[in-house]
């Protein structure tokens, strides 16, 4: 009795725990690819995540806007402790494998990935072009100004335009030459003209419009020098300012107060939101501290700290000055003068710093919505490329003297005759030369410079020369407008060789 | 909402029930009496001792004083007596009516009988590599847990501490590490239990270590690291022992580092920067942070049997004062082993165990500074010229570099409170079916629920920075369920062939679920992490569920013939979730044969030789160690922000791979079992090759993919070696000496990796921004081999510099040796090109150790004891992150007394470069040094209170003893202790970041006072 019992329970036990084995993952919470893109707000979702990584520690948060900012000569290093690859990139010593380098290249081609993940979604909707167009118009947006970008900074990049399921298929591909990548760029920025809407919900400026895509086909092709279609471009979004709801802030320091947003000056921003940590470094600002002052009661740590010549040379009477510039702030509750500052007596910069809104004692995960493009620049460009195409007019003259306006309202108060309007008619080269140094001032501290310096050849005069703002005697033009490519990606696809010359 | 299916908890009732059912023995009497004692070697009375008139069923068992009565036949010649253990004895009777008895251990080996995989066997029959270590040196001293004591115990297994903090895991290898990416952790069978909870050292019989592949296969998808057979105690039948062990230790930090003073500091410093003022302070930041600590170890257990119930009950309380203040351990544990002999076909039992640990823990080993870093990393660099507080009544931070916090601030004011709970319970039912066949079952369930709290108050930067302290509260709960069921068969069929079959099914599940949240900015920090809801600032919060289950099918073949020839067939057919859909089951085989020459007849009259085995195996077994999910192609949730507000975003992160599978292990096996001199001697020797192939592999992919790695099946690794261990009574008699020597040699080499490339990576800490790649896998180099510059002392007045983009070119500067260039083509030439750059970088060190050492000596002289044990590694390489960031000299922190030595104009005879700011840290032979040492583990003194005593006191037992552990090491390591683990958490880390030195919890030297007392 007690056996069959024994036996029936055995037989009972094996079938039945072998009947309930199912080895097949069920995965709970992951999102599967093949499931993902059923409606155009999941095409949504993987565009936001392209901003979600725009606005990350490795590209606008710290790595990638620090690497532009120390390149030029408006931003030296402050605090020498700072780690060396930082050093070598503002020194003109960088090698293939620096650090910076190394942690904001692939953060670009990740948010390149989810926007042609996005492209890839959005056309396999079945849903009319109204509704899917617009999205791949933001996608692409998202990718042309990655590839501007990448292109600016490292020359010949892989051109990857569509969505990677294999990553083996691109394994062994090569470098697609700037000039190639740039057709494409202009293609994408047209197509977002195209189909993106003249203005989103709330004015928000970190998502594209027309405009923005405008504002990004004029800077493009003025970086091509090609003047009358960065002039046309510029226009356009001039003449249609009161479309996209373009103006200039009447007060420019509300253009560097985190808690303010959104302006109708910002033509695209990447928007921080405060004391939130995202993880893989999204949301993750750090501008204020790097660019803050170390020992101060609001902590920064002087890393990002422009050399003396910068400052001493800006005129005193410019607001502006003062508006990115902090030269005395409060140790231990007493203000203290730059001479005082414990580790880099210097001024530093004011624009992220002073107020960084919600966020950590020593403002990182600030509350900025940085302005990757804003009206005053269409100004600007407007009338450095209206002077190389037609020439040195009351026109082009006027677009300076509107920024040259603003400059002067202290405040609210007009209490200063500085910077004065253009009232002569000056040659095109004197022109285009104020424009290149109001673009500094103007955008000062703004991630512009060095695509200006760049664009312009500027570095001999800059860093070499007698007069150079911020002299690197190791400054080499053959090699230094260009970074390296990371040596990581030439020794996992070969064919990516020849390295940028001179590394 | 889909309904989950949680676990597979489904015991049939009448299993519990059964365990209920218990039953009472009688005793009977006689008429004539023999009364008497049993003792054993120490002359400690021998309870439960079985004594038998010889050639009837008449018997008795000795009480607690090991003394027995019994009543026997007027013809009765001869008493047999006999003890699990000990040698079975036979007394002519000769008339005498007191007898006393001395039964003396079982002779080395023998007839030992170890615990392999679903079942036992005698070692003389074992054709299997396996190691035993006994419940003597599991508890010989007073370790948290067992892996600790097993140091140095036995041949082939490898163990360090991941970090010297209480509470803190060790790391485990079985002849070296079988994968670069996998988890190389052998997998712990606890009472049968695949996955069990390791119990407390003093509740351990024995540990098995099993190694080759005839000894693994069994457990095959899992077997290829090796596996920790624990068997935990059980009551003997007899009356009840009562035994309470307690000791009581006291420590000290094992070493300190000898850093520069404020005024040498400050000599330095402004040797680089000379507009740094002195802060005008002069702290020795080790003498604040460090304190004597302490160890409380309480065990009381009772144990014994009748004829039907065996039974052993344990408590535990294990209470650790960290040597760094705050720092903290505790654990108390209940077991209970039941065993039932329901009738003479059916057994039944169960294991329970409860435990409960609490950590308060300090942050060591930091992965990324911050301006809280960890308590060791900064009291050796923070600045000596500060004091603990400002003149605010403010701890002070750094003004150097990165403002950090204090050392002395961290340690006292960081929270982090970890508490586990642990139960399990394993229960069995055994069913003699017929005389050669039973049939087994169990039930096993094992869960942890865990709760972490953290928090950094507004005394620190990180709480400040945080808008008013930063609190996190975070919790998990797994289970673990595991059946098994299996047939064996064993018969001797005409005395000279026994075969013994076994062949089962099993089914495991694991479920793990966790959750957590963070706030910030809370009103006072008086709530620490128990109000998330009242901070101001909202973190995200998370949650997570995986799970994971394997179906297997096993069997195993033994035939041994005339006690000469043995043959052992292994097989387990394994099925895992984690493996792409393709890929999900696979097969395990392993066989082995055995040759007694020593029971030859050529052999039999060798008087020297005792017994002489040869043994040779060969098997495959698997790794399955990746995480769940990982064949899958996911996107992944990305922070997002837009007009202010966070939005649902993802990105494409993993892409598929439908083929991948287990790691495979092949090894091969030769060992010999030599016993000489009466068993005086005993030798195992071991010889074996081990080639894993389709490694899991994370394969670098061109970022420009927008993916950064894929786990793919591709790479060979290969790990042979030779073992070696020697049991030698030195002396026996009156003054014993008893001598194990352990000894352990591996070689690990990558043979293949994807395309042949070299793989190079980084383990620096975070905030040594810019450090880049540190190791590197290359094919015919061993896993983790460090990877940087030559470093050939400083540069000179005169010198001619090597140009090279951010290396120095001035006198005092590091000088670095040009070793490779490049062609026109862009290949690398191996010769010098006169420039200095990341192509100037090669192998320069190993950490994996030539080879690995134990000697112990048990010394015995009437009732003292002395142990000596000594633990030591030899040839590994430490890379000294710690070193790194003190000695830099780039005038940001604190340095070692070296720095006294760096070159000025005036002091150029040195290898010291001089202080510079802007220094690039670099990975090169200036930071490898030589690990090796030896080290006295545990010196011991002890006392046994003789019976007459012990009769007055009610005792059966009492010993003192006082011991000594790590007091003493030999080493020529400048970092303060050479056994030191940085970054080698995670499965991906286990076997890439070995020999690494960062900001650890250093290990600590105690002194114990100890008392062993049965009752």
């Amino acid at each position: 009795m007690k056996n069959i019992l024994l036996k029936t329970l055995i037989v009972a036990l094996v079938v039945g725990f072998s009947s309930c084995v199912d080895l097949e993952e069920k995965p709970i919470g992951l999102l599967a690819p093949e499931a993902l893109f059923q409606t155009p707000r999941d095409v949504e979702v993987a565009i936001f995540g392209a901003y979600g990584w725009i606005a990350s520690e490795r590209l606008y948060g710290r790595q990638f806007v620090s690497a532009l900012m120390l390149r030029s000569d408006m931003v030296d290093i402050g605090d020498r402790g700072t780690p060396a690859e930082r050093q070598q990139v503002n020194d003109f010593n960088m090698d293939a494998n620096n650090g910076m380098v190394s942690r904001f290249w692939p953060y670009w081609y990740q948010t390149i990935s989810s926007a042609n993940a996005a492209i890839a979604g959005a056309e396999g909707l079945e849903a009319s072009t109204d509704v899917i167009n617009p999205l791949i118009a933001e996608a692409r947006f998202i990718r042309a100004f990655s590839y501007y970008h990448l292109i600016r900074v490292f020359g010949d990049v892989p051109y990857i335009d569509y969505f990677i399921r294999d990553p083996q298929s691109v394994a062994d591909i090569s470098k697609t030459p700037a000039e190639q990548i740039y057709q494409g760029i202009i293609e994408d920025f047209q197509y977002a003209k195209e189909w993106l809407p003249d203005t989103w919900p709330n004015n928000i400026k970190s998502r594209p419009t027309k405009g923005t895509a405008a504002s990004y086909l004029a800077s493009v092709y003025l970086t091509r020098e090609n003047w009358p279609d960065a002039y046309t471009e510029a226009k356009w979004v001039i003449d249609n300012k009161d479309r996209f709801g373009y103006s200039l802030e009447p007060d420019y320091q509300n253009l560097f107060i985190a808690l303010n947003g959104d302006r109708p000056e910002h033509i695209f921003t990447v928007d921080f939101l405060g004391s939130q940590n995202g993880g893989g470094g999204a949301n993750d600002d750090l501008m204020p501290p790097m660019s803050g002052i170390r020992g101060a009661d609001h902590q920064g740590w002087s890393v990002l700290v422009p050399s003396m010549q910068v400052f001493n040379e800006w005129n005193d009477d410019d607001y502006r000055k003062w508006v990115s510039f902090d030269d005395s702030i409060a140790v231990d509750g007493v203000l203290a003068p730059y001479t005082e500052f414990d580790n880099t007596q210097r001024p530093h910069i004011a624009k992220y710093s002073r107020f960084p809104g919600n966020s950590s004692g020593d403002g990182r995960y600030s509350d900025h919505n940085y302005s990757a493009f804003r009206y005053a620049e269409i100004l600007l460009i407007a009338a450095e490329a209206g002077a190389e195409a037609n020439g040195v007019s009351a026109e082009v003259i006027g677009y300076v003297n509107q920024i040259r306006e603003r400059a002067r309202n202290w405040g609210g108060e007009i209490t200063s005759t500085v910077p004065e309007d253009i009232t002569t008619t000056p040659g095109k080269d004197e022109f285009v030369n104020i424009v290149l140094n109001d673009r500094r001032l103007e955008l000062a501290f703004e991630y512009k410079r060095w695509y200006d310096v760049k664009r312009r050849r500027l570095g001999q005069e800059v860093f070499l020369g007698p007069d150079a703002r911020e002299p690197h005697p190791t400054f080499d033009p053959a090699r230094d407008y260009l970074f390296p490519l990371p040596a990581q990606e030439l020794d996992v696809n070969p064919n990516l060789m020849p390295q940028n010359p001179g590394y | 909402m889909k309904k989950r299916k949680i676990g597979m908890i489904r015991v049939p009732g009448i299993l519990l029930c059964l365990l209920f059912i218990m039953t009472i023995t009688g005793a009977w009497a006689q008429q004539r009496t023999v009364t008497g004692t049993v003792t054993d070697d120490d002359r400690q009375p021998l309870p439960g001792v079985t004594v038998v008139v010889k050639g009837t069923t008449i018997g008795t068992v000795t009480d607690t004083d090991g003394e027995f009565s019994i009543n026997v036949p007027a013809d009765a010649q001869t008493l047999q007596v006999s003890f699990v253990g000990m040698q079975a004895q036979e007394i002519p009777l000769a008339g005498r009516t007191n007898i006393a008895v001395t039964l003396e251990e079982e002779t080395i080996g023998i007839e030992e009988v170890v615990a392999i995989g679903y079942g036992t066997v005698r070692k003389s029959d074992l054709t299997g590599s396996v190691s035993s270590v006994s419940s003597e040196e599991i508890a010989a001293y007073p370790t948290l847990s067992a892996v600790q004591a097993l140091q140095g115990r036995a041949a082939g297994l490898q163990i360090s501490s991941n970090n010297g903090e209480p509470g803190a895991s060790q790391r485990i290898r079985i002849r070296g590490g079988t994968s670069i990416s996998a988890s190389s952790d052998p997998i712990f069978v606890v009472d049968g239990f695949v996955g069990g909870v390791m119990p407390p050292p003093e509740d351990i019989q024995s540990i098995e270590v099993l190694k080759d592949a005839s000894a693994t296969a069994i457990y095959g998808s899992r077997g290829a690291n090796g596996v920790i057979m624990v068997t935990t105690k059980r009551g003997k039948t007899g009356a009840p022992r009562i035994e309470l062990n307690t000791s009581y230790s006291m420590q000290n930090e094992i070493n300190r580092l000898d850093l520069l003073n404020a005024d040498q500091f400050m000599d330095y410093i402004r040797e680089a920067r000379p507009n740094i003022e002195p802060a005008g302070g002069n702290t020795n930041w080790q003498d604040e942070i460090f304190r004597p600590g302490n160890i409380q170890n309480y065990q009381l257990s009772v144990s014994g049997g009748s004829e039907n119930v065996n039974y052993y009950v344990s408590g535990t309380l294990y209470d650790q004062e960290g040597v760094i203040v705050n720092s903290a351990y505790d654990r108390f544990s209940v077991t209970s082993n039941i065993d039932i002999t329901a009738s003479d076909r059916f057994k039944i039992g169960l294991n329970a165990f409860a435990q409960r640990s609490t950590k308060d823990g300090v942050r060591t080993q930091e992965g990324s500074g911050g301006l809280t870093p960890g308590v060791i990393s900064s009291t050796f660099k923070f600045e000596p010229d500060q004091p603990i507080y400002d003149a605010n009544g403010r701890f002070t931070i750094g003004r150097l570099h990165d403002p950090i916090d204090n050392p002395y601030a961290i340690a006292t004011q960081l929270q982090d409170e970890e508490i586990n709970d642990r139960f399990q319970g394993n229960a069995y039912g055994e069913y003699q079916i017929f005389e050669s066949l039973k049939f087994r079952t169990t039930f096993g369930a094992t869960t942890n629920s865990g709760r972490r709290g953290r928090y950094s108050p507004t005394t620190l930067q990180e709480g400040r920075n945080a808008g008013g302290g930063d609190a996190r509260v975070d919790g998990s709960k797994s289970t673990l369920f595991l059946n098994e069921n299996y047939l064996t068969y064993d018969r001797m069929f005409q005395d000279e062939h026994h075969f013994t079959a076994m062949a089962g099914y099993s089914f495991q599940s694991s479920v793990s679920e966790s959750w957590g949240g963070r706030s910030q900015a809370f009103i006072t920090d008086a709530i620490s992490f128990w109000d998330l809801g009242s901070g101001a600032t909202l973190q995200a919060p998370h949650s997570n569920y995986v799970d994971w289950r394997i179906s297997s099918y096993y069997g195993r073949l033994n035939y041994g013939l005339q006690d000469r020839f043995m043959v052992t067939f292994n097989a387990r057919y394994d099925g895992s979730s984690n493996f792409s859909a393709n890929e999900k089951w696979a097969f395990f085989p392993s066989g082995a044969l055995g040759w007694n020459m020593g029971n030859e007849s050529f052999l039999q009259d060798a008087s020297w030789l005792s017994s002489w085995k040869w043994r040779l195996s060969y098997g495959l077994t698997g790794n399955q160690a990746i995480s769940p999910y990982q064949t899958l192609a996911r996107f992944s949730p990305v922070f997002t922000v837009i007009g202010g507000n966070t939005v649902n975003a993802a990105r494409p992160t993993t892409v598929a791979n439908e083929n991948l599978t287990w790691e495979t292990t092949a090894q091969l096996n030769l060992g010999a079992d030599i016993s000489i001199l009466n068993d005086r001697i005993a030798l195992t020797l071991d010889a074996y090759r081990m080639v894993t192939s389709d490694l899991l592999f994370s394969v670098q992919l061109p970022q420009y993919s927008g993916y950064t790695s894929q786990i793919r099946n591709i790479g060979e690794v290969e790990n042979k070696g030779f073992e070696a261990m020697v049991t030698s009574r030195n002396f026996t008699g009156d003054f014993q000496w008893k001598m194990d020597v352990n000894f352990s040699l591996n070689r690990n080499s990558i043979l293949e990796l994807p395309e042949g490339n070299d793989i190079r990576y980084g383990s620096g800490p975070g905030h040594m921004v810019g450090l880049g790649d540190t190791q590197i896998l290359s094919e015919g180099e061993s896993v983790g081999a460090f990877y940087g510059w030559i470093y050939d002392g400083v540069y000179q007045e005169g010198d001619t510099f090597v140009p090279g983009g951010g290396f120095e070119q001035e006198p005092g500067g590091e000088k670095f040796r040009d070793i490779n260039g490049r062609n026109s083509e862009g290949e690398l030439t191996g010769e010098p090109d006169g420039t200095i750059n990341n192509d100037d970088r090669t192998i320069i060190g190993n950490p994996n150790p030539d080879f690995i050492y134990g000697w112990n000596n048990d010394f015995r002289w009437r009732n003292f004891d002395l142990n000596i044990f000594f633990q030591g590694s030899q040839g590994n390489d430490i890379l000294s992150y710690t070193l790194m960031e003190l000695n830099l000299l780039a005038g940001i922190n604190n340095a070692t007394t070296d720095a006294l030595n760096r070159w000025t104009p005036a002091n150029t005879d040195t290898d010291v470069p001089k202080a510079v700011v802007g220094r690039t840290r670099r990975v090169s032979t200036r930071w490898i040094y030589d690990g090796s040492y030896i080290r006295l583990k545990n010196l011991s003194l002890g006392y046994n209170l003789p019976a007459s005593v012990l009769n007055n006191l009610n005792l059966s037992k009492l010993r003192i003893y006082v011991s000594a552990q790590n007091i003493f090491t030999i080493t020529d390591y400048p970092g303060y202790d050479p056994e030191v683990n940085y970054n080698s958490g995670g499965s991906t880390n286990g076997n890439r970041n070995v020999g690494l030195d960062y900001g650890s919890y250093p290990n600590a030297k105690s002194y114990t006072l100890g008392v062993n007392i049965g009752f």
